[in-house]
């Protein structure tokens, strides 16, 4: 199940609230004179995960249960006296994950390049349980927090299948560390303006999502798939790219807004995924501002260990990079699209970094995003054929303009307006900007709210009705 | 801040009224936009809940059911042709079509494609059926591509919408091969013609927009020269370019209009030498309001405002009776059973304005036999597609019987068939593109060994 459907919006996510708020009471009418209780909600907040993910992928469940259940104990090996134990519970359960993560995500893809090579090797048809890279990374980051006493150990398992589960961020994050909800799980407060910040935030996903992203996906399919790729120009190239580039950042921000949002609504409090990227000063700084809880997840429990920028710092940058690219997909345009920005953040660590104050701010941006554009340029296509096609257009090796490019620009113009002003901070500007306004004219700012929530609920409804390509790009890693 | 808890109960009874709709109301059943039954809820079984089948059908039935989806399907294409910039296309909102005869390119005079009178043209001259020559044309207007490759032209209320014609599977060598396999087959006693017809992207999309699609005049070329010349193949490139401001094609349909079949059906009289009376001979019958399947395809509300007339003629004098065997379709159209043969109108009154194009013969799942009063000992069997259905009824008068066959729906042996109904006469009508696709020869090809 995804969070741009019709079947979530209008009977999962209202079943689940309505189910919520009867167990709130419930917990509230057993809990104990001056304490809090959590017991029914957060069983039924995992109940409704399992049927979350079940809904998708009903076997695969099962190896989610299973991965808690190893975790769980793993866990609470860590968290027994005795270094040696701890280190080897710890070993057991990074191999654990490692190894299914490399045997339901890898194995397929390794075999077949053996094959390839002429060895006799079956290539095992394992199809890749949605969103095993999200929380087989939780696992780990819970597993090596314990151990590095960071987090205190769950010996609640209900609560631990809760961590790993909870659907707001189960498929395609942002991956949630386990000391970020540990004191939420079993005591979170909700009142009036989180669930306004929310429902407000997972409305702004969901415009993100169905308004920007699902129609620029039109676009980048219609330029760069199919016959489009075929009778690519170079400004085709260009345009079905651009398309992609803001598609992918709506698609996967505005997941992570409703994930955050609906966490908000339950009392979690989620890290920020998305700090506007397009903003970027350069690439070292753009991979600060995307995706922040992958980058964060490499920086703590691998770059760091390795050495970080004491030892070797090439080398660890050249390999984290490598294996944040193979995170996303078992192909090679992955790999390459990981060490491409593995070799921009060397460079610019010894170059760009060290003059960037002198260089004009609009340099910075126009280099860092002809980049970036490059990067997803290697990341769309995993056939080599189709990519070489793509950047031979790209670079000028095709008629300049045709009626598909020209007619993408013209026929979407207003959306690509949004999509360029709406990758700039323009939210923050806007609250800033009328901060005196609101607070003056509290009922003109309730309005205008409540106007804004409706637009984007209405027209994201409408869109989505006869709306085929609703799921979103990062649940497939 | 100050509002949260009036927020909050905004937005609940936002959702609770969204809720109201989607979950209790009754669900849509049928897509008047689309042309098309919508999905049911399916049925249980174990391993579909396995294998997540079972759950991805009924999220897919829950998105495809919704209460006035049609209601909503136009406030989404309204939405989106707001994202388009206005002022660029204001200049172009007309569409100007400039009609020439293929040799005079350039010399005839600015004719305005929308609307147009329909005046039957005079007696087509015969001419050598394979040697064509390209049209050279130009209309003046602005195009977009919308979705699933549909090419709209101007806006509305007389935009129209053209599906570009990709020749991906190049099925032309396929399909000429298996009309000489026809002419083999049924030599001497009955005679094989072939009608290929250009679609009206071929003629109607502006230069603008070319590369969208593929020229279908060397496709077309190339198929007469695969042909066998025992074949006796009916042009309708020259003839559809002779009437090209006239309203042959639908703008919002991907199918010709009943005035396209009309000079479709004249021009196959004359090859197969027989008469088809003047357009004047028949009742001139008109829905209002049509809009065709391209807005379904297209996804533009330009094509959904821009309706226009669906004109058919009934036969005046004829006098004849038609008689079906229908075939059971599944969910998926595959055939289940035939039912027994009955009578039943040729010309049908459809219930709905979208579905006037189904008013030859109601639908293509069936065999049509029609009796005629001509006693000229020609008996004609059309294998077609949907373009064919509308050729039959102008030939009421030219031969005894008229046999339909759709190439989608038969499980009969076409050797055996043509033998128990005497047919003279073998026509194979089907557009370009379906005879590129591969699989309407693949089909009648079956039909000689099923």
């Amino acid at each position: 199940m995804v969070f741009a459907d019709l079947f979530f919006l209008f009977v999962f996510l209202p079943a689940f609230a309505l189910c919520y708020l009867l167990a709130a009471w419930i917990d509230r009418r057993k809990a104990k004179a001056g304490a809090v209780s959590f017991g029914w909600r957060n069983s039924l907040l995992v109940l409704f995960s399992l049927i979350f993910y079940a809904w998708g992928e009903p076997v695969y469940v099962l190896l989610l249960l299973a991965s808690v259940i190893v975790n769980y104990f793993v866990g609470l090996g860590i968290d027994r006296p005795g270094q040696r134990h701890r280190k080897a519970a710890l070993v057991l359960g990074l191999v654990f994950n490692l190894g299914v993560l490399a045997t339901f995500k890898y194995l397929s893809f390794l075999c077949s390049q053996l094959a390839a090579a002429g060895l006799p090797v079956p290539v095992p048809r394992i199809a890749l349980p949605i969103g095993i890279s999200f929380y087989t990374f939780q696992s780990i980051s819970y597993l090596i927090d314990v151990y590095r006493h960071t987090t205190p150990v769950q010996r609640n398992f209900r609560n631990l299948l809760l961590y790993i589960s909870m659907f707001p961020q189960l498929i395609a994050g942002p991956i949630v560390r386990y000391g970020t909800v540990a004191g939420e799980i079993g005591n979170r407060k909700v009142d009036a303006h989180d669930l306004s910040e929310g429902m407000m935030r997972f409305l702004r996903g969901l415009g993100k999502k169905v308004i920007l992203a699902n129609q620029l996906s039109e676009v980048s399919s219609q330029l760069l798939t199919g016959a489009g790729l075929e009778s690519l120009t170079t400004a085709g190239a260009w345009v079905g790219i651009l398309a992609f580039t803001f598609q992918i950042y709506y698609d996967f921000s505005g997941y992570s807004d409703m994930a955050i949002g609906i966490g908000r609504c339950l009392g979690f409090h989620f890290n920020e995924n998305f700090d506007h990227p397009y903003c970027c000063n350069s690439i070292t700084d753009f991979w600060r501002r995307w995706h922040i809880s992958l980058g964060t997840f490499f920086r703590d429990y691998l770059y760091i260990p390795m050495g970080g920028n004491r030892r070797h710092q090439a080398f660890n940058i050249l390999v984290v990079w490598m294996l944040t690219g193979f995170w996303h997909g078992a192909s090679w345009n992955f790999l390459i699209w990981g060490l491409f920005y593995g070799l921009i953040v060397m460079l610019e660590k010894y170059t760009l970094l060290r003059v960037a104050h002198r260089i004009p701010r609009w340099i910075l941006h126009v280099y860092s995003l002809l980049l970036v554009v490059i990067g997803w340029g290697i990341f769309y296509f995993e056939d080599f054929g189709q990519m070489t096609h793509f950047f031979r257009a790209f670079f000028g090796g095709a008629a300049f303009s045709d009626f598909a490019a020209v007619d993408a620009l013209r026929s979407y113009g207003w959306l690509w307006v949004a999509a360029v002003l709406f990758c700039l901070p323009l939210r923050d500007w806007i609250v800033r900007g009328t901060a005196r306004w609101t607070a003056s004219r509290p009922a003109w700012a309730f309005a205008a709210r409540s106007i804004l929530a409706f637009l984007l609920l209405a027209v994201s409804v409408a869109l989505l009705v006869g709306a085929t390509n609703n799921a979103f790009l990062y649940t497939r890693f | 801040m100050r509002g949260d808890r009036a927020f909050v109960i905004v937005v609940a009874v936002l959702m609770a009224a969204f809720v109201a709709v989607f979950c209790t109301l009754p669900r849509s059943r049928y897509s008047e936009l689309e042309k098309r039954e919508l999905r049911t809820f399916p049925a249980y079984n174990a391993a579909a809940l396995r294998d997540g089948s079972f759950t991805a059908e009924v999220s897919n039935w829950f998105s495809d059911s919704e209460p006035f989806r049609d209601a909503f399907m136009t406030a989404s294409m309204q939405l989106k042709s707001w994202m388009a910039f206005k002022p660029l296309r204001a200049s172009k909102e007309s569409v100007t079509f400039h009609a020439p005869e293929p040799e005079q390119a350039g010399e005839e005079p600015l004719v305005e494609a929308e609307p147009a009178a329909v005046e039957p043209a005079a007696a087509p001259v015969m001419r050598n059926q394979r040697d064509i020559q390209e049209y050279h044309h130009d209309v003046d207007a602005n195009a977009k591509m919308e979705n699933a490759g549909v090419i709209v032209v101007g806006s509305a209320p007389t935009a129209r919408a053209l599906m570009a014609f990709k020749n991906k599977n190049k099925g032309e060598k396929a399909f000429a091969k298996v009309v000489n396999a026809y002419r083999q087959v049924f030599a001497p006693d009955v005679t094989v013609y072939c009608m290929i017809i250009p679609t009206a992207v071929e003629y109607y999309c502006p230069e603008s927009a070319r590369s969208c699609t593929q020229p279908e005049f060397p496709v077309l070329k190339e198929l007469y020269s695969l042909i066998d010349t025992a074949v006796q193949v009916v042009d309708l490139y020259m003839v559809m370019g002779e009437h090209l401001d006239e309203d042959i094609y639908m703008r919002t349909d991907h199918h010709w209009s009943p005035l396209g079949a009309y000079y479709a059906a004249r021009q196959f009289a004359e090859v197969a030498g027989v008469k088809v009376p003047d357009l004047s001979e028949f009742d001139r019958q008109v829905v209002e309001g049509y809009v065709g399947s391209m807005y379904g395809f297209s996804k533009d509300i330009n094509v959904k405002k821009s309706p226009e007339d669906f004109v058919y003629y009934t036969p005046k004098t004829a006098s004849y009776s038609t008689t079906y065997i229908k075939y059971q379709l599944d969910k998926d159209y595959r055939i289940t059973g035939e039912e027994r043969p009955h009578q039943g109108d040729f010309f049908v009154k459809m219930s709905t304005t979208g579905s006037a194009y189904c008013t030859f013969m109601g639908s293509d799942a069936r065999i049509t036999q029609v009796v005629t009063e001509v006693d000229n000992h020609r008996r004609l069997l059309i294998l077609k597609d949907s373009f064919g259905n509308a050729i039959p009824g102008y030939l009421f008068n030219a031969f005894e019987e008229v046999h339909v066959i759709d190439f989608r729906y038969f499980t009969h042996n076409i050797k055996q068939y043509v033998k128990d109904h005497g047919i003279t006469d073998i026509l194979m009508a089907n557009n370009l593109s379906h005879v590129c696709s591969g699989g309407i020869g693949a089909a009648y090809q079956r039909f000689l060994n099923q």
